[in-house]
């Protein structure tokens, strides 16, 4: 099986500079202004992998997923799916693809339609797709609900006749009804209550296991990246900061953001050590980045170097890290 | 939909359909010619022959009112189904493909807004003379754009749902996605605007025959007929009656229909008694004799608050108790539906107009040191302690503050309330209070809108302006969660070392987020469908929990390094369905026979811990 | 602010560029020949001559783009054309009757703001309470009632029966002011009557949302007096849908007034439009038209700029 084995060799998605620009207008005749949510980012996803997506609000994560799976345009770059660039297929090819790849989405509340009963949402990939006879989606709605563990006799009923929780298991049952091999998860948790966080999160680790899911995880809470995944890219304004392996990462991070964030997240175990302060400022507005690095406004170890260039991804320790940042050799 | 939407629905749909039925049966009911001239019976008063009377031809005015009728109502249901379907179509192409389409659909019906509608329907009317079809063609004109818009602003919103870019990650084509997922979703609206466009529809078209300029006689229309009672109104003042009621009759009955479509369609309209103001009474517990000891601060006593009234009220929070000192800071703790923010709301008396209390006290021993039950305590006491004494910092900071009004004057606005300075003062004593919360160039900022603030300097404004008065109790509502982590980080500190400067400032910390509680709290109170389940120092509390749900809580907490979360099995149980005995037990992996037949009291175990558990000694 | 003020006006400028280009090929590109229409009446096929002749009087034979170009050139010199009838100048016509249909509308503006205002306030503070009740069914009816059945029926009452009043008609200011005011109140209270029941309606339901609003909650729980609260948090806030709503009300009204103006006999533009409709008076009903939607693109620009000032995030936009 040379040819299987080619594949696992070559990655599932590929994501070579994407950038992403939302055109703002303000007013009818105001000035336009580009806002580059996603810059120039490079990632890669192998079959069976999940990757953590990890930053905070306006960091361009959520746009990233949506790029990875062809939802969104980029604006510059390429995005390859099974060695195919997206961006080439059209129409009803890319619709095919579709089957392959889902996305989840974070409020479990938005992502189902009010009217419709959670079996015909489930169905509908199925049907699309032509995977199955509508009796036989109906048979195999009920055997994923079970999977996300939910009652198959709960199929004829409406999304208000479920929590919260609850509901992500029916979007999850809906995202794995074509059989994908690549899943995007958007937040899946953050709108869920602690107690049922972790029967998603251990849910969505199960089938990734048992389905082999490549998985890319978006997140702004690291604990719950840390727990589901094997790699993670830190993003900040737009761009990756950092990326390697998840436990090196945690263990030792490198960029001064990546640092700040794990300081900054609350942690039951550790009190806050009260010497180390927390980031000052705020994120700046996408709209107008400061130039350089983008993080050197808030940053503790910024220098004028800093404000010249962008300081490119570049390998860092010997575990398959990469940092961007012109100091961290010095700083660490 | 709901018994009582249909019910809602079922008069004016009667009286609509009644109307309907009546004119499209004129044929076939026995009805006397209604273009029949007989002048010698001009103006006769109501008759055997002639129920309603004879005009100034001698026609018989019944016959032309149900006759009447089917020319106004075809016109305007006409109209308004040609104008529905297109500007549907408009508004859904134009919202769902944006960019040129848009242009091409909605922005050029739009044109057609540019002039007043009875001006447009005059111009059709001079290009293409008077008559039923001309009306029909003016009108659907006129409301065509109406549709696209509504069609339109739904179908951009409807855009963005989740559940449709679902469909598109499917690979749903975009034909499937409009009709399947968007369409009934934005049906409601639409069809609102029916019915809107079919009352005015009709307005408008019994205007224009009253004007001459509609339905050409000698054929009936209730216009025309308003317009020859008018004439001769000084000798048969009933003749006007008829027409008049009939018309207006059933345009209230179309916009009743209007009215009760949207209620029922779109539950955002509703308005049931969201009016605080109403909730402001007072005394409605029965005096108690005071507490045999005073807290230093604040003691909650066996507080119940039940949500509605009568037989089906919800009993949101049961029996809780829990006690602040000076200086310290207790985090109540608990998932949605708790009753944690609740419990925080009554302490202010803020509570939802729906919320009662029902039972407990909320002992508060202040400044001039002496104790009142502030359950108890009427509207005008309350205020005077609120914003001075106690003040509260709620979730969402940039729904907090009033987008119209100037960040320092809302500072200033608390200070102003309770002390008697100039307005100039109040203004300096908020920036200096913005400066102290931390907010850079305080000064410049005061001056700014909250919009123009990111959302952890809206929340330090709204600390600035929690802090105004020195109070003695500050309650914090979730005040970090809608924040980003190192913005959450800062907020946190700056709520630390506001502490530590206030000296006795007292601090309730609502959260859900374990992990803040253990950074910023003394005692903890965990709660559980709105019991105390358990209560005590933190570290000893999370240490080592002596209740099982504080224990799954805190072994759900992602942070081991085990690579399988621990997760508590099962749903919370919804308030109108709550388990018998304990609480927790179905989702429990000690409950035993014994929990589940009566409910656990709170069990002290020294130490300022308690406990809800029976089998509390076991819980790892 | 004044960028904004600028932009809008700007906007506004194009967009009566548009309405006078919309009118002009409303006209001259839908089928049916004016010079026919107008000598076709009595329903015998005109004389082909006839027709021919009128059309080089008014130009119609001349290519479309120089007549929209004399057009266009007319109006920047304030030339609205001539009626077809009497060849006296429309927009003379037009000044001589404009301030009169603005003087009733603003007149109706101000009865069903006073009214409508105060009224929607105060059924919101009371909502769900007998006051709340009784106005809201009140202001349903009155929505629902056509203007000219309204009118009709005052004629019929104070004028017929009690004769309080005469059935209508109109004096100069200038010459009896006070009779002036007695037969504008007959055509404004009857305009205000439904205005004042959508401004109630529009009020109430706004002012009911922003009482449920966080920042209202937060007000109180700063220990600020309810009065207070009302005007300075509430009110403002939930003028601005009003304002918006009024707006609109008003810009239909600039044609509105058409059936009120008729039964009362208010010599205001409206009578003018109905006579050069039935007419076919077609450079009289182009004059009358672009006028009125021009008068209508102003005031929304008005109310951009009234909006800015109630909400600053508008300005900033």
């Amino acid at each position: 099986m040379t040819s299987a084995a080619d594949s696992c060799r070559t990655p599932l998605v590929e994501a070579e500079g994407v950038s992403r620009a939302f055109r703002a207008r303000q007013g009818l005749l105001g000035r336009r202004r580009d806002i580059l949510a996603v810059r120039e980012v490079d990632l890669t996803v192998a079959r069976r992998e999940a990757v953590g997506v990890v930053g905070e609000s306006g960091c361009g994560k959520s746009t990233l997923g949506r790029l990875l799976l062809h939802l969104l345009k980029p604006t510059a770059g390429t995005v390859r799916f099974d060695g195919r660039t997206l961006a080439e297929i059209g129409g009803d090819r890319l619709r095919t693809l579709r089957r392959r790849m889902q996305l989840i989405f974070q409020d479990p509340y938005g992502s189902l339609d009010p009217r419709r009963t959670v079996g015909d949402q489930i169905a509908d990939g199925m049907l699309i797709h032509g995977l199955a006879t509508p009796a036989e989606a109906r048979e195999r709605v009920a055997g994923l609900l079970s999977q996300v563990g939910l009652d198959p006799a709960h199929a004829a009923r409406l999304p208000h006749e479920f929590s919260g929780g609850q509901r992500q298991r029916v979007a999850i049952a809906r995202a794995l009804a074509t059989g994908p091999d690549f899943v995007v998860a958007d937040e899946p948790v953050s709108a869920l209550d602690v107690s049922i966080q972790a029967q998603v999160v251990n849910l969505l680790a199960d089938l990734r296991e048992s389905l082999g899911l490549a998985l890319v995880f978006i997140s702004h809470d690291l604990h719950v990246v840390r727990h589901l995944c094997d790699r993670v890219a830190v993003m900040y304004l737009g761009r990756v900061v950092e990326t390697g392996p998840a436990a090196a990462i945690f263990a030792a991070p490198a960029h001064p953001y990546t640092r700040a964030l794990l300081a900054a997240t609350p942690s039951l175990v550790r009190r806050r050590d009260s010497s180390r302060a927390p980031l000052a400022g705020e994120l700046p507005s996408p709209s107008d980045p400061p130039s350089g690095c983008g993080f050197r406004t808030r940053c503790p170890f910024a220098t004028t170097a800093c404000a010249e260039a962008v300081p490119p991804l570049e390998a860092f320790g010997g575990d398959g890290r990469q940092v961007a940042c012109v100091r961290v050799a010095e700083i660490g | 939909m709901e018994r009582r939407d249909l019910h809602r629905l079922a008069v004016p749909l009667a009286v609509v359909g009644g109307i309907v039925a009546l004119a499209a049966a004129a044929p076939l009911l026995p009805l006397a010619d209604p273009v029949h001239i007989e002048v010698s019976a001009r103006l006769t008063p109501p008759s055997e022959g002639h129920w309603l009377g004879q005009d100034e031809y001698g026609r018989d005015v019944l016959s032309r009112a149900i006759w009447g009728a089917r020319a106004s109502l075809a016109v305007s249901f006409l109209a308004a189904a040609i104008a529905g379907i297109a500007g549907t179509a408009l508004g859904l192409l134009g919202g769902y493909f944006r960019g040129v389409v848009e242009i091409l659909t909605v922005r050029s019906a739009e044109a057609v807004l540019c002039f007043p509608p009875l001006l447009l329907a005059l111009l059709v009317v001079t290009l293409l003379g008077p008559g039923a079809g001309t009306l029909i063609v003016a009108l659907s004109i006129l409301y065509a754009p109406s549709y696209a818009r509504v069609a339109y602003a739904e179908t951009l919103a409807a855009r963005n749902l989740d559940y449709v870019v679902a469909q598109e990650a499917l690979g749903a084509r975009s034909g499937r996605i409009l009709l399947r997922t968007v369409l009934p979703n934005v049906a409601p609206p639409l069809l609102v605007q029916f019915s809107l466009t079919v009352a005015s529809a009709m307005v408008l078209e019994s205007g224009l025959s009253f004007l001459g300029l509609g339905v050409v006689p000698p054929e009936p229309s209730w216009g025309l007929m308003i317009r020859g009672a008018r004439s001769t109104m000084d000798q048969a003042p009933w003749l006007l009656l008829w027409p008049c009621l009939a018309l207006t009759g059933t345009i209230v009955a179309l916009n009743m229909l209007c009215d009760a479509l949207r209620d029922v369609l779109d539950p955002r309209g509703r308005t049931v008694s969201a009016n605080p103001f109403r909730a402001f009474v007072s005394g409605l517990l029965p005096a108690t004799e005071p507490a045999p000891a005073p807290p230093a601060l604040l003691r909650v006593d066996g507080l119940h608050l039940a949500i509605g009234h009568g037989p089906g009220a919800l009993p949101a929070v049961r029996d809780v108790s829990l006690a602040v000192a000076p200086g310290e800071t207790l985090a109540v703790v608990g998932e949605s539906g708790s009753g944690k923010t609740l419990t925080g709301l009554a302490i202010l008396g803020l509570l939802p107009p729906v919320v009662r209390v029902t039972g407990g006290r909320i002992l508060y021993t202040g400044r001039d040191g002496t104790t009142v039950d502030l359950a108890r305590l009427g509207e005008p006491a309350l205020r005077r302690l609120r914003g001075d004494e106690l003040s509260m910092v709620f979730q969402d900071p940039s729904a907090s503050l009033n987008p119209v009004h100037r960040v320092g004057d809302q500072v200033a606005e608390t200070i102003r309330a309770h002390r008697d300075l100039s307005a100039a003062e109040a203004r300096r004593r908020a920036v200096a209070l913005l400066d102290r919360v931390g907010l850079p160039d305080a000064a410049r900022r005061a001056r700014a809108y909250p919009h123009e603030l990111s959302g952890g300097q809206r929340q330090r404004a709204v600390i600035a302006a929690a802090i105004a008065n020195g109070p003695r109790l500050l309650i914090a509502d979730e005040p970090t969660t809608a924040l980003d982590v190192t913005i959450q980080a800062q907020i946190l500190e700056l709520m630390a070392g506001l502490k530590a400067q206030a000296g006795g400032m007292g601090l309730i910390f609502v959260t859900h987020n374990l992990a803040v509680v253990s950074e910023i709290a003394d005692r903890v109170v965990v709660m559980y469908v709105g019991e105390v389940v358990e209560e005590g120092p933190v570290a000893e509390v999370f240490g080592s929990p002596r209740h099982p749900y504080t224990a799954a809580l805190v072994a759900s907490v992602p942070e081991g390094d085990d690579d399988r979360l621990s997760a508590i099995p099962g749903v919370v149980p919804p308030l109108h369905d709550l388990p018998a005995g304990c609480r927790f037990a179905p989702r429990c992996g000690l409950a035993e026979p014994a929990c589940t037949a009566g409910a656990p009291a709170l069990e002290s175990l020294g130490g300022g811990r308690s406990t809800r558990c029976r089998r509390w000694r076991e819980v790892a | 602010m004044l960028g904004y003020a600028v932009r809008r006006s700007v906007v506004a400028l194009g967009l009566v560029w548009v309405v006078a280009t919309l009118v002009f090929l409303v006209i001259h590109l839908i089928p049916g020949d004016p010079a026919e229409l107008l000598l076709s009446q009595g329903g015998f096929a005109p004389d082909p001559a006839a027709v021919a002749e009128l059309r080089t009087q008014l130009g119609l034979d001349r290519p479309l783009p120089v007549q929209y170009g004399s057009y266009i050139g007319g109006l920047l010199h304030g030339d609205l054309g001539h009626s077809l009838l009497d060849e006296h100048p429309v927009a003379e016509e037009i000044a001589l009757r404009l301030p009169r249909t603005l003087e009733l509308i603003a007149a109706a503006a101000l009865l069903a703001v006073v009214f409508g205002l105060p009224l929607g306030t105060l059924a919101a503070l009371r909502a769900g309470g007998p006051a709340d009740r009784a106005l809201s069914v009140l202001a349903g009816v009155s929505m629902s009632v056509p203007v000219f059945v309204v009118g009709t029926l005052v004629v019929l009452v104070f004028a017929q029966k009690l004769r309080w009043v005469s059935a209508g008609g109109f004096t100069p200011f200038s010459r009896d002011p006070l009779e002036h005011l007695a037969l504008l109140a007959m055509p404004a209270a009857t305009i205000a009557l439904g205005l004042a029941a959508v401004v109630f309606r529009m009020t109430r339901s706004s002012i009911l949302e922003v009482l449920g609003r966080d920042y209202v909650r937060t007000a109180m729980a700063k220990g600020v007096a309810p009065l207070r609260i009302v005007v300075h948090h509430v009110i403002r806030n939930a003028l601005i849908p009003v304002v918006t709503v009024l707006a609109l009300h008003l810009g239909t009204l600039l044609g509105g007034t058409v059936l009120v103006e008729y039964v009362f006999n208010w010599p205001g533009l409206s009578g003018y439009l109905v006579n050069a409709v039935e007419a076919r008076d077609y450079p009289e009903v182009m004059g009358i038209v672009l006028v009125i939607s021009v008068l209508f693109v102003l005031l929304n620009l008005a109310v951009d700029l009234l909006y800015a000032l109630l909400d600053p995030r508008v300005r900033h936009a």
